[in-house]
């Protein structure tokens, strides 16, 4: 009883998805009176760019509303359940010293300077170095309507696979063969380097752990509920062009890019589901990448591309911190115990679970057989520090008991 | 009236032959501990506070203010105890006075770990146990189970149960576990838990593991640089000094044994047979295996036994900085990495043991079981299948709580270490060949 009525919730709700991405332009969130697809860098320091940037703002708006409320909403539940009801405070309390925290790794500062270096050349790029390799296709969620993208995403033509046959035979080939070639090249390491969108949650994962909220810890069994809507959001990602929609209208990434680029277009869907991307990225890291249809299937070609985790299985002890520190929730990386490679499909080589790995060499990552990023137990520890003997500033019980 | 003076007198005369057979016991094993070559430098502190436990019979070092908190398992977090403001103490025991007393209490099958603690409660003359203001026993088998009833009776218990998995829905009903066992400690210590507080327990504890793993990392050299039996003896320490004290101390230990690698010292010139020692809890006095190791010509290259190394060797890996984030560390460091077979699929285990073996250049491996310790009395089968895949000879040694079976424990392991030193000899002498 209980599976069927779970089988039923979900397909109710990704027959909800499909109507919503379908009737998508019946649902508008922000409507310009014009859209206005002119760029110059002077209009982005003009008077007209804070126009463009309302929409993004009522987002940022609502998502902080959401974000709040549910911290609050949290408060109460955790008040409510017995178990934890005493600590419902001191999971609340404002936070004023700080958990030990190991040194930042190379492999992470350069991950985040990539990913938002790529960001700024994605959205502003066309402007200022100009359009030379915009026919060029990377498969990520970064808004081809920002017309002065630097390169091209995929995702346009792939969500638009009636209108990529229409184009010419040259164009059609060199789509193909960017959007393969980066994937061979790189895999879902796109996710985690180049894609705008990951910046997005990435950022909004930062602040929760600045503020030190506490975020949603996920189970199996909820990684699991997220599959049947990443199916049905590839199934709408690829199917929605002929049955004469447009996924574009329901893309949450169309409420970032072209704002930012300085371009005034109408919102549907899109800047609703921002909203919620926005929330779910702030309390689970990654939360869109879990159910993002283009990184499912750039995760297809997983066995062909260079980007690899490969793992010691001895020298593992199961400990599950990979598993615990992964956006993705994939499990097998710590129950694995007969292959080396242990790249999943949907590893976005985000290289967390390498970074909480306290064995040494137990998790590594790899490009083409070389090893860039490889777990140490020193850099786990790096963060605790000696500390100032209790015993020897008070007095100890050396007679207590003769 | 005389009657009652009469127990009273059998009773005192009692304790006294109670405290002087155990001091006497214990100063003989920490004697043999210091007799045996090769200490390390820094080593004073860890004896001296095995002496004070159990020779000079006091209660650990720490501050007054600081309430006691008894743990019988690594799996009762010690970042909770140090986090309620108070200092955690391993009550785990290996006393052969005691056991016999507790030998009267228990049943006959009962493991030896468990009379002798037991027998500790029932005599009340350990400072050690008698100044904890609560005890929490994880019930990792039934003998802990019942001993925690027997401890309720006296002092303030509280068990935790563990799951025969390791799953996901295990790991969150263990989490609900932390959160009552830290509720409790509250109300015992009546220091309140807070975000701040627990990050100064994971502070704590994590940089004595951090010291632990220097440690490690050191003893792993080849040739080695420190016998097994004295790191044994620094981790019995750790269950009676502060993490803080203990890392220290350990530190100072580290850094001789760096100057050792840098001037080339190592504990013994010839080449011994490295032996593994794995199994049942060794606590101290109950040092008689890895001791007759030691004394027959092999060396303790390493230990997995909860109350050596593998004790303190997982560290809680924070991947959520909240509170709840920091209990599921701890939930998680507490279940998932343990190679304790009261899990019901502990195949983890081998993994570890063949990392250590690699690790430590192992020639052979002792197999340690007290006599009722069932679960690790069901893993040796398993073991001795996969070690022999390997080509690591590996034999059981059952032993109790007396010294009526170390003569024939020393025949066993003189012929075990005979053994590897036989299938060693071929190559030394091939390698012999080659220098002409």
């Amino acid at each position: 009883m209980r599976s069927r009525t779970r089988i039923i919730i979900t397909v109710l709700v990704c027959i909800a998805l499909a109507l919503l991405a379908y009737f998508a332009y019946l649902l508008p969130f922000y409507e310009f009176l014009t859209n206005d697809y002119d760029v110059s860098i002077e209009k982005l320091f003009s008077w007209e760019y804070l126009k463009t940037l309302v929409p993004l703002i009522i987002i940022i708006a609502l998502a902080a509303v959401g974000i709040v409320l549910i911290v609050r909403l949290r408060k109460l539940l955790a008040k409510a359940d017995k178990s934890t009801s005493h600590f419902a405070r001191a999971r609340t309390a404002k936070v004023t010293s700080a958990a030990p925290k190991q040194k930042p790794a190379l492999f992470m500062v350069v991950r985040w300077i990539v990913m938002i270096a790529f960001s700024f050349i994605l959205i502003f790029g066309g402007l200022i170095f100009g359009l030379g390799v915009s026919s060029l296709s990377i498969p990520i969620l970064s808004c081809p309507w920002n017309t002065e993208e630097m390169t091209s995403s995929s995702c346009y033509y792939l969500s638009h696979l009636y209108e990529l046959f229409e184009l010419p035979v040259s164009s059609i080939l060199l789509f193909f063969a960017s959007t393969l070639g980066f994937i061979i090249l790189l895999g879902r390491a796109i996710c985690a380097f180049v894609c705008p969108m990951g910046l997005v949650q990435d950022i909004m994962d930062k602040l929760r752990r600045k503020t030190r909220t506490e975020g949603l810890a996920m189970n199996e069994k909820m990684y699991g509920a997220l599959k049947p809507i990443k199916w049905s959001l590839v199934l709408i990602f690829t199917g929605l062009c002929f049955a004469g929609g447009n996924f574009c209208n329901f893309c949450p990434m169309v409420a970032v890019s072209p704002i930012l680029a300085g371009i005034s277009t109408s919102l549907y869907v899109s800047g609703f589901i921002m909203v919620f991307v926005l929330i779910a990225g702030f309390f689970k890291r990654r939360a869109f990448c879990t159910v993002c249809p283009l990184g499912y299937l750039m995760g297809l070609f997983r066995k062909v591309s260079l980007f690899r985790v490969k793992k010691d299985c001895t020298a593992c002890t199961e400990c599950g911190a990979c598993y615990e520190a992964c956006p993705m929730g994939i499990k097998m990386i710590y129950t694995e115990r007969e292959k080396t490679d242990v790249t999943d499909a949907n590893c976005i080589m985000c290289g967390e679970c390498v970074r909480c790995c306290p064995e040494d060499n137990a998790l590594s990552l790899t490009f083409a057989g070389a090893r860039i990023y490889t777990a140490s137990r020193k850099n786990v520890m790096s963060g605790y520090k000696p500390l100032q003997l209790e015993s020897e500033t008070h007095n100890d019980n050396t007679d207590k008991h003769t | 009236m005389t009657i009652q003076t009469n127990t009273l007198e059998r009773e005192s005369r009692q304790n006294k032959r109670f405290v002087s057979k155990q001091t006497q016991t214990a100063a003989k094993y920490l004697r043999r501990l210091c007799e045996l070559s090769g200490a390390p430098e820094g080593m004073q502190p860890f004896v001296e506070t095995l002496q004070r436990v159990y020779v000079d019979m006091l209660g650990i070092v720490a501050p007054y203010s600081r309430k006691r908190v008894g743990t019988y398992c690594v799996m009762a977090p010690q970042e909770l105890i140090y986090a309620a403001g108070a200092v955690p103490v391993k009550l785990c025991s290996g006393n052969y006075t005691a056991f016999n007393i507790g030998d009267d209490i228990a049943p006959r099958d009962a493991c030896p770990l468990v009379k002798a603690v037991a027998g500790f409660k029932q005599t009340g003359l350990m400072p050690v146990y008698e100044e904890c203001s609560m005890m929490v026993v994880p019930v990792t088998c039934d003998c802990k189970k019942k001993v925690a009833g027997m401890l309720a009776q006296q002092c303030d218990v509280m068990t935790m149960h563990i799951p025969a998995n390791r799953q996901d829905e295990d790991i969150d009903e263990f989490v609900r576990q932390l959160y009552t066992f830290a509720e409790k400690l509250e109300t015992v210590t009546g220091n309140p838990i807070t975000y701040e507080t627990l990050a100064d327990g994971f502070a704590k504890v994590g940089y004595a593991q951090r010291e632990l793993s220097e440690f490690i990392r050191l003893k792993k050299q080849m040739p080695y640089l420190v016998r097994g039996t004295h790191a044994m003896a620094i981790m019995n320490a750790a269950a009676y000094m502060p993490a803080d004290s203990w890392a220290a101390a350990l530190h100072r230990v580290n850094v001789s044994l760096r100057l050792r690698a840098a001037a080339g010292q190592t504990v013994t010139s010839k080449k011994l047979p490295g032996i593994l020692l794995t199994g049942s809890p060794i606590v101290f006095p109950n040092l008689k295996i890895p001791l007759l190791i030691e004394e027959m010509g092999g060396i303790v290259a390493a230990d997995e036994t909860c109350m050596g190394e593998r004790g303190m060797y997982d560290p809680p890996v924070i991947t959520d900085d909240s509170f709840d984030g920091m209990i599921r560390a701890l939930a998680n460091r507490s279940l998932r990495p343990c190679p304790c077979p009261t899990f019901a699929d502990n195949k983890q285990r081998l993994y570890r043991l063949r990392q250590l073996i690699k690790d430590n250049h192992i020639q052979g491996v002792i197999y340690h079981v007290l006599r009722g310790c069932l679960v690790y009395d069901f893993e040796y089968k398993r073991i001795e299948e996969e070690l022999g895949k390997l080509g690591i000879p590996v034999i059981r040694l059952e032993s109790d709580y007396n010294e009526e079976d170390v003569e024939q424990l020393r025949i066993r392991i003189e012929a075990f270490i005979e053994l590897i030193k036989l299938r060693q000899a071929p190559q030394k002498r091939t390698s012999l060949r080659t220098g002409f």
